[in-house]
């Protein structure tokens, strides 16, 4: 136990270290691009005008606003000060909206959207790769042919083959937006029954592009485990097969949970593909246009979200390895 | 035997995937079959008045649904922010959008007009061109029943100088106060020149029908929420913003913004439309992109388009559907703004006129106009390039013959390498491009990154450069940091030599704002310039001009000054036009709704296609009559 404890508290130092970097570089990197937020806001506020002669003066009240003309490690102190207040600050992009209302609107989209996704396409992709690795024959010539195809089709490229076919052709399904277009969020199973049917492109084209990939993945590592030595002891020595599966799929489990646990822990980072091409809202156009529009505040709120839930999937899986397997553990306090 | 209950097991998971996919589809198949009744079921749970049937679903025969206005969520409701990316209720610029709050006059781009709105007759300066006066139309109320009066038009531009609003700040040069005798009449007093006449008697109009009138006591009200505060003033989001004009905040989302008629709007009294518009409803999808909203046209979501639709024309040509443009033929849409590309003047060799010259008339603009705008533009051929928009009213301003030996139309190589040859800036190392005191001519054309039809011209300037032995290659940085670069001088040494931007369109100081934009020395080689000018050219004789023209009032004088100054930018050529693009793009599904504006639609005055919620073109709403 004691040996574990060593081991917990080796992983926590880490961790900390970890998130103090991935803290100043969240900060740094946004305010590292080249260009001028607030010449982004000048930018759409010119257009149209007759007469836009003073927008130096609206751009110097802007700049002090945002405080861009400040020292940078006085807006590091001050973006430190406000975090640990759980405070974002405010949107340079979508002034004089908080950072964290432009998240908690958009983030449960991303979310609903992208956890059963995630799962469903990490649990089925997973047990036709150990199908394909232990039934083989046709099954396998069929199967992994049609994953390596289906997980090469680019996110894109299958959310514009879903949205043609089911969206534009077939009119099966709603081609963009959460829900119907002539609808205002209420209780009423109208509008549940909309939001259902305008998950189902999205969801699909992100589940589809994930099942070839973790199928290939799995079928890999079992075929490996099923030739291992232990395999081949444990047939000579007579052991039912069953069992013998059941080792094998438990080992070829271990770097599939990995790739599980930094997908869940990446995916606040939002669909983008799929939320720009079924105009989706959610927490990944956002943070594109918090891009383009230089928005400070909102890259660096939803990277840090991303960097520590990276950081804690990360964690914890180490925490549950040395739990489960002990050469880990084993290897790792040594 | 294990392994066929596997296999067994597998198709069953395979199958049940695919029904899962279909399940809903095969409901969602039945669904615009049921979209009649649906509506139908709606359209009576919305006349019993039943506030949360109303809340549940838009009827579809009641919703103006648009799309290309509002790109993002909507911040504020603010009158006095600038930065409410609030497409659908404000814009004050130069065709003033009017669905929530409304200016004393309406600017109608096709007869280049103002017409009154919460003002009661036209405006009238005094003999000495100080003042402008003119009357608020005493049926105007707002939202909140109380009158518009003269005091709240004096006090919105007093809350603007006093705060720096930018609408304070872009005229506060130009008006001196705005005043209210009594609580009918407006008097706006200028700033005056030397001559003891307005400064800029064509900014002070402008004002009439680009700023908004914002009630007093509801600016009082946001002033001591605010505490005085500058910042926090225009920060407000402003929910409880009391207006006049037809529509209001309904509903916003990150996926819409809907907007609900004020059936106790005052423009329903004889003096103004006598009726109330027609649609109860006028909602914005939020696409993330063009392609987007090009796909919820096509499904009859959308009944008024203000985005690029690429080859719009195949709409109803090839997709038989009850699609159509202001224009029925290209151009499709009025010509209003002229993308233009920029000469950095301080680029090697391109202080040369020679140079500017032999590369813009050497450019392929037909096929700018076929492939970046799908042939959404008039040709040059068709509308002569000058300084002037396509609109016949600006056409009429300048002496055609008197510049026609200056035009050109484009892909004229020969012309162009014989200005070169001429001005003796030829190959002399024989490595195929030309030299100017024995440096070669390399430049470097560029426009934001992803802006397509931008990009798409850029890469027809790049190709005739090559024609005609000079280097053009082509860069395409992120918006964000070109913006940045363009508006501050000096330009990089490379990279910017020529560049794109964007010109200004339709208004009520058109085209003396376009011009002194593209051409005033004023903004040349300026830091934080949003105006124009961008390539840093400098004119004294064109600086002269465009001062005089704002307080000439005799039209063969104005006409001689414009003529001018189409001269002097068609030989100096400091930048040149690239495309013409429509004020607003205007597509219209007439599915639901029909009677839209057309050309020749019979209105009088001509509802201008600007997607009926700017300036003139709101009267488009009172005619809307439903197909069905």
């Amino acid at each position: 136990m004691k040996k574990y404890r060593n081991y917990f508290v080796n992983k926590l130092f880490w961790l900390l270290i970890t998130t103090i970097f991935a803290f100043i570089l969240n900060f740094t990197l946004p305010r590292l691009m080249p260009g001028d937020p607030v010449a982004a806001i000048m930018a759409r506020i010119a257009q149209g005008m007759s007469n836009s002669t003073g927008m130096k003066e609206v751009y110097e009240q802007y700049a002090k606003l945002f405080g861009t003309n400040q020292p940078i490690l006085e807006q590091f102190f001050l973006y430190i000060k406000n975090v640990f207040h759980g405070n974002f600050g405010t949107s340079f992009s979508q002034y004089p909206r908080p950072v964290s209302d432009i998240i908690r609107s958009s983030i449960l989209w991303t979310v609903c959207l992208q956890f059963p996704a995630i799962i469903i396409g990490w649990l089925i992709g997973n047990m036709l790769g150990a199908l394909a690795a232990y039934v083989k024959k046709g099954y396998d010539k069929v199967l992994m042919p049609v994953s390596i195809f289906v997980s090469n089709i680019p996110a894109f490229g299958m959310a514009v083959i879903l949205l043609v076919i089911f969206g534009v052709y077939l009119r099966w399904f709603p081609t963009s937006g959460g829900y119907g277009f002539d609808l205002i969020p209420n209780a009423s199973w109208k509008f549940i029954w909309s939001v259902i049917v305008h998950y189902q492109l999205p969801f699909w084209s992100i589940v589809l592009t994930t099942i070839g990939g973790q199928a290939i993945g799995m079928r890999s590592m079992s075929i490996y485990e099923l030739n291992a030595d232990y395999v081949k002891y444990s047939r000579f020595m007579g052991v039912k097969d069953k069992q013998i599966v059941g080792y094998v799929f438990r080992n070829a489990m271990l770097p599939q949970v990995t790739g599980l646990a930094l997908s869940i822990g990446t995916m606040v980072g939002g669909a983008l593909v799929a939320e720009i091409i079924f105009s989706y809202p959610g927490l990944g156009y956002t943070l594109l246009n918090g891009i383009m529009g230089q928005d400070y505040p909102l890259i660096s709120a939803v990277t840090l979200i991303i960097t520590v839930m990276v950081l804690l999937a990360n964690f914890l899986i180490e925490i549950i390895y040395g739990l489960i397997d002990p050469r880990v553990k084993a290897a790792q306090s040594e | 035997m294990h392994k066929k209950f596997l296999f067994l097991l597998s198709i069953f998971i395979i199958a049940g995937v695919l029904l899962a996919a279909c399940q809903p589809a095969q409901t969602a198949a039945e669904e615009p079959a049921a979209e009649e009744p649906a509506a139908e079921t709606v359209e009576e749970e919305a006349v019993s008045e039943d506030p949360a049937a109303v809340a549940a679903s838009l009827p579809r025969e009641e919703t103006l649904y648009f799309n290309g206005q509002q790109w993002g969520s909507v911040v504020c409701w603010n009158p006095y922010s600038s930065n409410c990316n609030n497409a659908m209720a404000l814009a004050q610029q130069d065709n003033a959008r009017v669905t929530m709050f409304e200016t004393p006059y309406l600017y109608d781009m096709l007869d280049g007009k103002v017409y009154p709105l919460l003002a009661d007759g036209d405006y009238a300066w005094d003999a000495g061109m100080t003042q402008i006066t003119f009357k608020i139309n005493s049926a105007a109320h707002w939202s909140d029943g109380t009158p518009v009066t003269a005091e709240d038009v004096a006090y919105t531009w007093a809350t603007h100088v006093k705060y720096n609003t930018q609408f304070g700040a872009a005229n506060k040069a130009y008006i001196d106060t705005i005043e209210a005798p009594d609580a009918s009449t407006v008097v706006v007093k200028a700033v005056l020149g030397e001559d003891g006449k307005a400064l800029n008697p064509l900014l002070v109009q402008a004002y009439l029908s680009s700023n908004y009138v914002i009630q007093k006591a509801w600016t009082e009200a946001l002033e001591a929420r605010t505490n005085g505060d500058a910042a926090a003033l225009m920060a407000d989001i402003a929910e409880d913003a009391v207006f006049s004009g037809p529509y209001h905040k309904f509903f916003t989302d990150d996926t819409k913004v809907v907007m609900i008629r004020d059936d106790n709007y005052w423009g329903q009294d004889s003096s103004m439309f006598g009726k109330l518009p027609v649609p109860k409803y006028l909602a914005h999808v939020i696409y993330k992109d063009n392609a987007a909203g090009t796909t919820a046209l096509q499904a009859g979501e959308v009944d008024v388009s203000q985005q690029f639709n690429s080859n719009v024309q195949d709409l109803w040509l090839k997709d038989n559907l009850p699609i159509s443009t202001y224009l029925p033929e290209a151009p499709y849409n009025i010509g209003a703004s002229l993308p233009t590309a920029f000469f950095n003047m301080a680029s090697y060799g391109l202080d040369q006129v020679a140079v500017r010259k032999a590369i813009a008339i050497a450019v392929d603009y037909d096929t700018i106009i076929s492939n970046a705008m799908t042939n959404q533009s008039a040709t040059f051929t068709q509308v002569p390039r000058s300084l002037m928009n396509p609109t016949p009213g600006e056409q009429a301003l300048f002496d055609h013959d008197a510049v026609a030996d200056l035009q050109w139309a484009g892909k004229d190589i020969e012309g162009a390498n014989k200005l070169l040859d001429d001005a003796g800036i030829v190959d002399t190392d024989g490595d195929g491009w030309r030299e100017y005191d024995g440096k070669k001519l390399q430049y470097i054309a560029t426009c934001p990154n992803g802006w397509s039809d931008w990009q798409a011209a850029i890469e027809v300037v790049a190709a005739a450069g090559k024609e005609i032995g000079i280097d053009i290659t082509t860069n395409y940085p992120e918006w964000s940091v070109y913006q940045t670069v363009v508006t501050n001088w000096p330009l990089p040494e490379t990279g910017y030599d020529i560049f794109m931007m964007w010109s200004d369109g339709a208004g009520p100081t058109q085209p003396w704002g376009r011009i002194r934009h593209l051409l005033s020395s004023e903004f040349a080689q300026t830091t934080n310039n949003w105006n124009g000018n961008w390539g840093g050219y400098k004119n004294a004789d064109a600086d002269a001009l465009i001062q005089e023209i704002p307080t000439l009032t005799d039209a063969t004088a104005l006409k001689a000054d414009y003529t001018e100054l189409v001269k002097i930018y068609l030989t100096d050529v400091p930048s040149f036009t690239l495309m013409y693009r429509p004020q607003a793009f205007h597509t219209v599904n007439e599915s639901v709704w029909t009677n839209f504006p057309h050309e020749g639609d019979g209105t009088s005055p001509a509802v201008p296609p600007l997607d009926l919620t700017d300036g003139w073109s709101i009267a488009g709403l009172y005619n809307l009559t439903l197909v069905k």
